[in-house]
């Protein structure tokens, strides 16, 4: 008999988008939740839109960007233009113990579905939203995408050698971060109902959430008045909270990287002993961690004058090896194809979609011995839920959905 | 397990006991629970755990307890020392956690079990613990005892290959690992989310169970267009400069402003509405070139990178109106108009924002042992019944061995002592 699914009673009405909210839902439909997605032909999810596509072939139910955040989840079509989208929208929240959507901050209250509404139809309803800048605050109508969030947060400039540009976050960050506080935040209210059977609303900023992961560069302005913005900073691949050298990415055979942490003296010899003792590790100015920080230039080039001949995953196991926490950089096809670990991990599990056919997704990384995560679908066909939910779940009858079909209100 | 206290507003996990028992890589987990009403009691070794050995420390000058990190994330738990390598210190864990509804641990694989305080030995005790074990690689696996930092896990899982400079820009510049321990923050935020997870199955059921999360795989789930783009069209993307790793080149997003300051204008042109407003804007002074000519009127042109050279020239005319201009104007003026802009901030510039301080966003922590308080990065979440909050500044090492040691478990202050000096506690 398979395993439970922990989160198998809780039903989720999913209006989001793009990467954030998809992020939230994505988690709780991986542990079981009924995740009804929410959408219509005329305002599609852009990843919907969005490639990779299979054979690179564009259709709303060919992305595999969308296949990834989305599998696992449900999908019904609703024309809100239509006199009956309301009325049906509320049927399916008062069965439902959550409502995420991540619109701008005004669309929800708009469609007369504000928390006070919401509660009105289900007593006990969670309900988060989650905005750019959230749904109060003077700035609530300004918008945010993921890198938006990390420059506005300071994550972005966070990231970047010395005296260059920003090199900034290569990818939407705060859309999967954001998406994990929401999924994060809906688990604690419904631990809080549980116990209470009271629900209530979560407002979340995507901005704001990117401001509490700068903690300590916060703390360190306020109380020491050193402003992150200065001489050498960004620091790159070097850390400025602790000593380490050599600490980067160093160039190795084909292209390819591999990252070296030294913080010890014993790690530091390890690192000599795989590099075959050369002479120039001997000199004064290597002696001890803080010269080895002080000269952490010269290091860098003697070191990666060495690297830059190694096969970037031999110099991985070698280090390792040599007591040297060291990690080559993976690109996708390294991680999906070549990575052990990962691959023992299950990392990646296959889905059969009924158009794309199979494919793999991302798994949860949490591994739970009692009630794992299951993937049981790929990324829901667009209005694929339909039957189920208006016939099934809210019980219309056959010419009562006919009629919609006919009206194009689903 | 803890009570409820009345006179304090609502919590979402008032009632929930959580034993820690991380260093930095798991630290963070604590802090999302505490600051949520939990009662977290952090288990160090005598003397402190590592993370407070980690930096920047107050006015400069390092010591147990004056790691700013620490006290970042840290918040709102309650602290003890025990020897868990000593019998006394592993029997009185025991009795912690047959109290205990949550064990948070980042020790490496195997380490607890050698100590006879395994989630076997555990659970056999309690046997509704939910045990949550975090490390760099899982419990299990040919890298499970592979050395890691921060560093080496954002390689390996794959964020390092995305963030970074274009070739044309920085030649031969490394990929870049973004600055603030994200690796930890990544692994956290799973860790929690699946902790929860469990927490409610055991609401359902009365059910514990052990949690094995992986650093590693938590960061390589979290690097969005980079895994799809290879398993759909055998193709890895490339870093460029302040933007998205795309499998071309795409155009820059990142304009130097009037006043030397950068603007991020990703997603511009996105909707009808907010380009016809931007091109106003631009015309309105004399900037629009030929923005205005009806080919850019289609998104899949003005936008469509891959197909045409249209965005490419949009860019350029975006770069030369922001060049003008101030990165506040910019700002306002585009956010005004339903453009997703904003200034490239550090972080001690949202300090400022007024728009987060209407949203009560920092709060002041007192210090009383520094004499002040200081001002805090507060809720990545507002709940309307079970508000956040920051109940206490990062305990201090031992703080709490009276209340929990002697008031809880009911050690005298002889005993106490005896621990004390023999350096059990």
């Amino acid at each position: 008999m398979p395993t439970p699914l922990p989160l198998a009673h809780v039903r989720v009405v999913d209006f989001t988008w793009v990467i954030a909210g998809p992020q939230a839902t994505r988690i709780l439909a991986d542990f079981g939740a009924e995740t009804v997605r929410v959408e219509y032909h005329s305002n599609l999810d852009t990843i919907r839109n969005t490639g990779p596509f299979v054979e690179q072939a564009p259709g709303v139910n060919r992305s595999g960007f969308f296949n990834n955040m989305n599998r696992a989840k449900r999908s019904i079509t609703l024309n809100v233009h239509h006199p009956d989208a309301f009325r049906l929208l509320k049927q399916l929240i008062a069965l439902s113990d959550v409502v995420i959507e991540n619109y701008s901050s005004r669309v929800m209250e708009d469609w007369g579905l504000g928390y006070e509404e919401l509660r009105r139809i289900k007593p006990d309803i969670i309900y988060l939203s989650l905005s750019g800048f959230g749904h109060f605050g003077r700035h609530r109508d300004y918008i945010t995408w993921g890198p938006t969030a990390q420059a506005l947060s300071g994550l972005t400039a966070m990231s970047g050698l010395p005296g260059l540009p920003p090199a900034g976050w290569g990818y939407s960050y705060m859309d999967h971060t954001a998406g994990f506080y929401g999924a994060i935040a809906v688990l604690m209210a419904l631990h809080h109902r549980n116990r209470t059977g009271q629900g209530q609303w979560i407002d979340m900023s995507q901005a704001q959430v990117g401001m509490a992961l700068t903690g300590s560069a916060i703390l360190d302005y306020v109380a020491n008045g050193r402003p992150y913005k200065r001489p050498g900073n960004p620091p790159g691949n070097r850390l400025t909270d602790r000593p380490a050298a050599p600490h980067g990415a160093y160039p190795c055979r084909d292209g390819e990287w591999c990252a070296i942490a030294v913080f010890t003296d014993d790690q530091w010899r390890g690192l000599r002993h795989a590099m075959g003792e050369p002479a120039w590790t001997q000199e004064p100015r290597f002696a001890s961690l803080s010269q080895r920080c002080a000269h952490q230039d010269e290091l860098d080039e003697l070191v990666g004058a060495w690297t830059r001949h190694q096969d970037a995953t031999e110099l991985m196991q070698r280090l390792q090896a040599a007591g040297v926490p060291a990690g080559r950089v993976q690109v996708s096809r390294m991680r999906a194809e070549e990575d052990p670990q990962l691959a023992h991990r299950g990392y990646l599990v296959e889905t059969d979609h009924p158009e794309i056919g199979r494919w793999r997704v991302e798994a949860e990384p949490a591994l739970l011995s009692a009630t794992p995560s299951r993937i049981e679908r790929a990324a829901p066909v667009l209005g694929e839920a339909n039957g189920y939910v208006y016939q099934e779940l809210l019980g219309l009858p056959d010419e009562d959905y006919a009629r919609l079909v006919d009206e194009a209100a689903v | 397990m803890a009570e409820q206290n009345r006179s304090q507003p609502l919590t979402a996990l008032g009632d929930l006991r959580v034993l820690e028992l991380c260093d930095e890589k798991g630290q963070y987990m604590g802090k999302l629970l505490a600051d949520m009403g939990a009662d977290v009691i952090k288990v160090e070794p005598p003397g402190g755990d590592a993370a407070r050995r980690v930096g920047p420390f107050l006015d400069d000058t390092p010591g147990p307890e004056r790691s700013l990190s620490f006290w970042y994330h840290n918040t709102s738990k309650r602290a003890i020392t025990l020897d868990l390598e000593r019998p006394e210190g592993q029997r009185l864990f025991k009795e912690l956690a047959r109290r205990a509804d949550i064990l948070l641990e980042s020790q490496p694989p195997g380490y607890l079990d050698r100590l006879g305080l395994g989630y076997d030995d555990l659970s056999a005790l309690n046997p509704r613990l939910i045990m949550t074990s975090l490390t760099p690689f899982g419990q299990t696996g040919p890298y499970r005892d592979y050395l890691a930092s921060d560093l080496t896990l954002l390689a390996l899982g794959g964020v390092m290959a995305s963030c970074g400079y274009s070739e044309a820009d920085f030649p031969d510049a490394p990929p870049i690992r973004p600055d603030g321990g994200h690796a930890w923050y990544i692994g956290c935020h799973y860790g929690v989310a699946s902790t929860l997870v469990a927490l409610l199955w055991r609401d359902l059921t009365g059910q514990g169970q052990r949690l094995d999360v992986s650093i590693q795989e938590a960061v390589s789930c979290t690097t969005e267009v980079a895994l799809p783009m290879w398993l759909y069209n055998n193709t890895v993307v490339i870093r460029q400069t302040g933007r998205h790793a795309a499998s071309f080149i795409t155009p820059q997003t990142q304009h130097p402003t009037a006043d030397g300051r950068l603007l991020n204008t990703f997603a511009t042109g996105r909707d009808p509405a907010s380009w016809t407003r931007l091109v106003e804007w631009l015309a309105s002074e004399g900037m629009a070139e030929d923005l205005a000519d009806p080919r850019y009127g289609d998104p899949l042109v003005r936008m469509g990178a891959a197909t045409h050279q249209e965005p490419y020239h949009v860019a350029e005319v975006l770069g030369r109106f922001i060049a003008r201009h101030t990165a506040e104007e910019l700002f306002q003026g585009g956010q005004t108009r339903g453009l997703p802009w904003s200034i490239v901030r550090f972080p001690e510039e949202t300090l400022a924002d007024e728009h987060f301080r209407d949203r009560g966003f920092f709060v002041e922590v007192h210090h009383p042992e520094a004499g002040r308080a200081l001002t805090y990065p507060g809720e990545p979440y507002r709940f309307s019944a079970t508000p956040w909050r920051l109940r206490r500044r990062a305990p201090l090492v031992g703080e709490d061995n009276e209340a929990v040691l002697g008031g809880e478990l009911g050690l005298s202050a002889a005993e106490l002592d005896r621990l004390r000096s023999r350096g059990i506690i």
